[in-house]
């Protein structure tokens, strides 16, 4: 099918973009990398009157240091970008590497990470780790801009607490303690993953403070809290025996539905299995891609 | 022998390949015709209802929008002739009429000077429906008190495939086959053991790569029409029937083809587009998007039941099998489907008491039709699985118990089939042997053999004209659609007529200028059209050679054709210097005419099947045991293809087809819920891509040089989506004791049934 007739804008510059998006309205909606915008246009499941493209703003764009360690991220930086990143890779190789295996090359190549947080379909990649990784967004709106937690920010299914009028300018992860690790793991037999588990192992005493973030299976980034804090300062074979043992129990209370990539049943049994395997990624008990 | 081999597989680059990596080749796609213009198809969002009526009047005050077709213009166009067509039963009219049978059933049709308008233009099209009863499962289909979709059965006879079809009236029933030869019941009472076995085989989507896409071009006393067609004659038949226009003034012409599989077989949208361009009174071109293609046809899923006896020495006393398969809203092929699967679950094995039944019901989901192999991979997957299921509980090794059941070359399947032209025990040595040489282990690999009988009609010409300067142009309408039909032609044509492949050309299919063929489908192209092509050139050779003969002395049968002309006992002598002999001018050409009918070859080619389409697959897998996810990793794949005509080519088919059943093993499956598909986008709906094609594939490819087309050359293609998905199951039951019986197999399916495997061995059965 073929999207209803819409209005295209090109603004070189944020505030121009916010000035159309709040012009606008709900008549109007950002386009950064399109691969699920247009084809959700396409589909007519969504209409717009006005398309802002977003992809002009050269101040979107890249990926800068931040002074505590960690990174910037201009919104519609590509998957692909990410991925072969030297910051990135030297700071975040496990998110290099989440971005290296994201969908397909042309969902990489065209794909942006400002557009796959914006847009908010659960089956994604990106938003477990982030939320892992605490990372924080930067809004641009009518009354200037805004910072916010990622995790506060997706809602739910296809809904951010970006307002009418906003258009997300970066992402910024912080910089993370000497010897933190991370690790990445996701399965589904569909186009897209079933359930992501991102674990980050922050170093504390003898062991970690960890933090467990499950993707994909319901409408936002769920943390494992019990485990988080059952493992928590634990040495390494101790936090993955406690893993180990409390995974099948901590996945039960994960919001799970029955869907055509699986019953909810089996996308829990897969939170603990993928929990165990990105812990293990994680600490480098196995490759860091699977 | 050797000659032959060197002169057939020249290893020449296909004439399309260069073509199509620089973007030059057209497809129906690309076609763009003056005045043409774009339709777009509004589809039914209920799985059954009563269309109450239809508001068209807003959509028709848009400007840009030219024409709005809908049942209600049916009386005027059909003008007393039938407005329904079909293959078997004529059960589908141009446009809904009354009533829409499956989501995706067209209900209305816009012409409009852009796509845009167009499909704007279906947003304003008010269409109020009275919803009934729906159901979209086969066994619920037959129940008693199931919601009918159609309430009579107009039958056709001869129409596209020979005979009829069987419908049950009053039920969903469209077809209903039958069979037995033996007494199956006594095999069962005196046997040593009976297995029953069910099997689920799911809808599958042809995924072509090139949607569906037709122009027609409606005029008062002729249709032109360009189409992505398999058959484009019978599109011509059915329009003809259809508009009352005589064939002959039906033009269809089919550019390369992006991919079929048996989607674009048959007719498919031709009648709606050409009804829509009757309406608007100019040419319309309409091409689907992907998610509409997969509304417009799939392949019948199957429920396959077997029960198979067998004597304390592992020999196979009898065998009954029942097939259900889910036909959809409107039949298509789906009766020859049907009686395909019955037949093709009898393996090629020597079976004394035998029984087959199937049925093939309307429910309202997306029309079945062919795809590639028709009812063979549901059949061999239930049989080939069961075969394994029996050689465990007699705890012999499954290739031991396939091999003491074995036809040899010879052996009859089916007592009214042709004896199997194969040696498949040697087949299946070849395929292990093939396996342990690549370094797998065939003796812990999963194993499955196939023979099917392509139902081949022998109905094709083809016309062959040689230019003065010794070029060669075939006309043909054996269409291209990326199989490499037209290089095999090519090949045959150059080997008679001692022309090099760079000189010889096929012309773009045009029912227009080339003869009538039946279908580009069946495995059969090589075979029928590679005859006629053989026939005609050698037609025009001994015509060239005669008139040497005649102008520079002594016989005939001393001339050879000749790069450039013909040799003979005084030498070389151009084709242009003996035309100029003959004519007197430097012009004309010669033109030959091949034609293959089932009386070919004294009536030989009137007999099922012409050839046995034989496949063996040998397959090693690695599952992971925690999320139940199966890979491929290994895989043989071995076809007698009588004569290798091209390798790439044929090497590629059968790649192709092996990793087109991994789709349907492992990850395909259009969903049904509440009557509605919920996967019926590329989104949701999972095709193998080359990440999860195994990292070895070997294709055996052996030239017995004994099959009946050009050089002793049987068809190839089909075969090797037959055995994969029971290689995969039976290597995973022979690895992890896990038997799945429904495809695909999923990850959650396979952690189940190894879940099950764990918890039966931990109460220690």
């Amino acid at each position: 099918m073929l999207p209803r007739r819409f209005n295209l804008h090109r603004p070189d510059r944020i505030e121009d973009a916010v000035a159309l998006l709040a012009e606008h309205g709900d008549d109007a909606s950002p386009y950064a990398g399109g691969t699920e915008l247009l084809i959700a246009m396409k589909a007519r499941v969504l209409s717009y009157a006005h398309i802002v493209d977003l992809k002009g703003i050269a101040a979107l764009r890249g990926v800068s240091a931040r002074s505590d360690g960690g990174l910037i991220i201009g919104a519609l930086t590509t998957h692909h970008e990410l991925a072969n990143h030297s910051l990135v890779l030297e700071r975040l190789p496990a998110y290099a590497l989440l971005s290296a295996n994201v969908a397909n090359i042309r969902v990489r190549a065209a794909g942006t990470l400002g557009g796959n947080l914006c847009f908010a379909e659960p089956h994604a990649d990106p938003p477990a780790m982030l939320c892992a990784l605490n990372a924080e967004l930067v809004l641009a709106g009518p009354g200037g801009e805004r910072r916010m937690l990622l995790a506060e920010f997706i809602l739910g299914e296809l809904s951010t607490a970006r307002a009418t009028g906003e258009v997300l300018v970066r992402i910024e992860v912080p910089g993370l303690p000497a010897g933190t690790r991370a690790g990445y793991r996701a399965f589904g037999h569909l186009e897209r993953p079933a359930v992501g588990v991102a674990a980050v192992a922050l170093p504390l005493g003898k062991g970690f403070d960890w933090r467990l973030r499950v993707g994909s299976i319901c409408g936002r980034p769920t943390a494992l809290a019990g485990l988080e804090k059952a493992m928590r300062g634990l040495p390494e074979a101790d936090a993955l025996a406690v893993l180990a043992e409390g995974a099948e129990q901590a996945a039960a209370a994960v919001e799970a539905d029955d869907d055509i990539r699986g019953s909810a049943e089996y996308k829990r049994h897969l939170v603990g299995v993928l929990a165990r395997r990105a812990a293990r990624a994680a600490l480098g008990m196995e490759a860091l891609a699977a | 022998m050797d000659a032959a081999r060197h002169l057939h597989n020249t290893g020449e680059i296909r004439g399309d390949y260069l073509e199509k990596v620089t973007g030059q080749a057209q497809f129906a796609s690309d076609v763009v015709i003056p005045g043409m213009l774009h339709g777009r198809v509004l589809r039914s969002p209920l799985p059954h209802a009563r269309i109450r009526s239809i508001d068209v009047s807003a959509a028709l005050a848009m400007p840009g929008v030219v024409a709005v077709l809908t049942g209600a213009d049916l009386a005027e166009l059909s003008a007393g002739r039938n407005s329904h067509w079909g293959l078997y039963l004529r059960d589908r009219p141009l446009v809904a009429i009354d009533r829409v049978r499956y989501v995706g059933d067209p209900v209305a049709a816009v012409a409009a000077l852009d796509e845009f308008t167009a499909e704007e233009a279906l947003d304003a099209i008010l269409v109020d429906y009275d919803p009934l009863p729906h159901v979209t499962d086969a066994r619920e289909a037959m129940a008693p008190d199931a919601p009918l979709l159609h309430e009579k059965m107009d039958k056709i006879q001869n129409f596209y495939f020979r005979g009829g079809t069987n419908p049950v009236e009053g039920t969903n029933i469209f077809q209903h086959y039958q069979y037995a030869h033996g007494d199956v019941e006594a095999a069962f009472s005196r046997a040593h053991r009976v297995f029953e076995d069910s099997f689920r085989f799911p809808m599958v989507v042809h995924a072509a790569m090139e949607p569906h896409v037709v122009i027609a071009d409606w005029r008062e006393d002729s249709i032109t029409l360009w189409s992505g067609a398999q058959s484009p004659t019978t599109v011509q038949k059915a329009l003809s029937l259809l508009f009352g226009i005589d064939m002959a003034k039906i033009r269809v012409i089919t550019p390369y083809v992006g991919g079929g599989f048996g989607g674009k077989s048959s007719v498919k949208i031709d009648p709606l587009v050409t009804a829509l361009s009757w309406k608007a009174k100019r040419p319309v071109r309409v091409c689907l998007s992907v998610s509409e293609s997969m509304l417009t046809c799939r392949r019948l899923s199957a429920d396959i039941e077997l029960k198979t006896a067998v004597d304390a020495g592992g020999k196979l006393l009898g065998k009954s099998v029942r097939v259900v398969m889910n036909g959809g809203a409107y039949a298509d092929t789906g009766p020859a489907v049907a009686v395909k699967a019955a037949i093709r679950a009898i393996g090629p094995y020597h079976i004394p008491n035998l029984k087959l039944e199937s049925y093939a019901v309307y429910t309202n989901t997306v029309p079945g039709a062919a795809f590639r192999s028709i009812g063979g991979p549901p059949a061999v997957w239930a049989t080939e699985s069961q075969m394994d299921v029996i050689a465990d509980a007699l705890q012999i090794d499954p290739v031991d118990f396939r091999l003491r059941n074995m036809l040899d070359k010879g052996g009859l399947v089916k007592p009214d089939l042709r004896p199997i032209d194969v040696d498949m025990p040697g087949m299946l040595r070849r395929g292990l042997a093939a396996m342990d040489e690549a370094g797998g282990n065939s003796r812990a690999s999963g194993v499955a053999v196939a023979a099917s009988d392509p139902g081949i009609h022998a109905l094709g010409s083809a016309l062959v004209r040689m230019k003065i300067d010794c070029s060669v142009l075939i006309l043909t309408n054996t269409i291209e659609l990326g199989q490499g039909a037209h290089g095999v032609l090519r090949a045959v044509a150059s080997r008679v007529l001692g022309q090099p492949l760079a000189r010889i050309k096929v012309a773009t299919p045009d029912t227009d200028l080339a003869p009538y063929d039946w279908v580009t489908g069946a495995s059969r192209s090589t075979v029928i059209m590679g005859l006629a092509v053989e026939e005609a050139c050698a037609e025009i050779s001994r015509e060239v050679r005669q008139l040497a003969a005649e102008l520079y002395g002594g016989e005939a049968a001393a001339y050879v054709l000749a790069d450039g002309g013909v040799a003979g006992p005084n030498g070389f002598t151009s084709l242009l210097d003996l035309m100029v002999r003959a004519n007197g001018i430097d012009s004309g050409e010669f033109v030959g005419l091949g034609r293959i009918t089932p009386r070919y070859r004294n009536g030989d080619f009137s007999r099922m099947p012409l050839f046995w389409e034989t496949a063996v697959g040998v397959g090693e897998t690695e599952i992971d045991v925690e999320t139940g996810e199966v890979r491929l990793t290994r895989y043989v794949s071995v076809a007698d293809v009588g004569r290798v005509m091209n390798r790439k080519s044929a090497e590629g088919q059968d790649e192709g087809a092996a990793i087109q059943a991994l789709g349907h093993t492992l990850y395909e499956e259009l969903v049904y819920e509440d009557g509605q598909p919920l996967n019926a986008s590329m989104i949701d709906y999972h095709v193998p891509a080359i990440d999860e094609a195994p990292r070895e594939f070997h294709t055996v490819l052996i030239e017995s040089g004994d099959g009946p087309g050009p050089g002793g050359a049987r068809g190839m293609g089909e075969g090797a989506i037959l055995p994969m998905a029971p290689v995969i199951s039976n290597s995973l039951a022979r690895q992890y004791g896990v038997r799945v019986r429904e495809l695909p197999l999923t990850p959650e399916r396979v952690w189940r049934a190894i879940r099950e495997v764990q918890r039966d061995a931990r109460r220690g059965k």
